[in-house]
């Protein structure tokens, strides 16, 4: 039986996905400026509205800021006193054998 | 009284001077730089002999340094050049341009790959070795212009513009090549499924969902 357009409750269903690949496929080109808050308020509108219709996108945009939020926290080791210090003195032997 | 002068001619007390000046760029900036080299090289022997490059080339121009720039911009910019220098010595690899079209979604199931952190917050996902090791390896499996832009953008937090004055582009270039490295980690983390399925909260998460499921 094909779904109804509206829910038991009343509420709207979701809409179906009908725009075409290609304004997907615009949208995902500008996501890492929209992410970083870079585009003019009618595009970020333009976005964030084809985002509420096409889950798609937005599952997309859900992995690629993760993806930046990783780099973002990525941790790294600290350098050791030794290391500093024997890092130090090679720097300064090369220098002065120059 | 003539002044001492060293081996290569310089008064010694310019060159006490300078030792000086240089042991506090030093002491300030190698854990920075030593930061960045990781996250550059991806091990830390690598890492080591990229501040070592950095520091020596830095120590040999430091007197034309006329502070025109921050230090730190100056030293990420010899730092780069270093980096850039050594992998095309070590490897002799064409530099690969990333095309925008190679990571763009062609099919449903694509598009939906997810980035296997299953529930876990991106801290808590970090704290798995599986997921940093395939981070790590992503980001050593781009080329190095888009790996350099990345790190500096994303991992250092400088900004587009700062970015495009150290590796010599644009803002309009450097967010273009942000962009395909952005996508290029995001493809490779999503399509290595990493498991971090002994994580409690994860485990939790993962039983109340099917396979394929992703989190909502």
């Amino acid at each position: 039986m094909a779904k109804s357009a509206q829910t038991r409750r009343g509420r709207p269903a979701r809409r179906p996905h009908r725009h075409s690949k290609s304004h997907c496929l615009k949208i995902l080109r500008r996501l890492s400026e929209f992410l970083d808050d870079e585009l003019p308020g009618t595009l970020c509108r333009e976005i964030r509205k084809h985002l509420g219709a096409c889950p798609r996108c937005e599952v997309f945009l859900t992995s690629l800021r993760q993806t930046i939020t990783l780099c973002r926290q990525s941790p790294t080791r600290p350098l050791s006193a030794a290391a500093r210090t024997s890092l130090r003195r090679k720097i300064l032997q090369l220098t002065s054998a120059h | 009284m003539a002044t001492a002068r060293r081996h290569d001619g310089a008064p010694k007390d310019t060159a006490d001077h300078s030792l000086r000046a240089f042991d506090r760029l030093y002491r300030e900036h190698v854990d920075r730089m030593f930061r960045l080299a990781q996250r550059l090289c991806g091990h830390a022997d690598d890492a080591r002999d990229l501040v070592q490059e950095t520091f020596l080339n830095a120590y040999r121009s430091f007197n034309q340094f006329r502070g025109d720039a921050q230090v730190s911009t100056w030293l990420y910019t010899i730092a780069s050049r270093a980096c850039l220098r050594m992998r095309r010595k070590r490897k002799g690899e064409p530099a690969r341009e990333l095309s925008l079209d190679e990571f763009i979604p062609t099919s449903e199931g694509e598009l939906r790959l997810q980035i296997p952190i299953q529930g876990l917050s991106p801290e808590e996902a970090l704290e798995k070795k599986q997921l940093k090791r395939a981070l790590n390896a992503a980001i050593q499996k781009l080329p190095p212009k888009y790996r350099l832009v990345l790190v500096l953008r994303d991992m250092e937090g400088l900004s587009a513009k700062e970015v495009g004055d150290i590796v010599g582009l644009n803002e309009r270039a450097v967010k273009s090549r942000l962009h395909r490295a952005r996508l290029f980690v995001r493809k490779e983390l999503s399509a290595r499924g990493v498991p971090v399925e002994d994580h409690p909260k994860s485990s939790a998460a993962s039983r109340s969902r099917g396979p394929g499921e992703v989190p909502a």
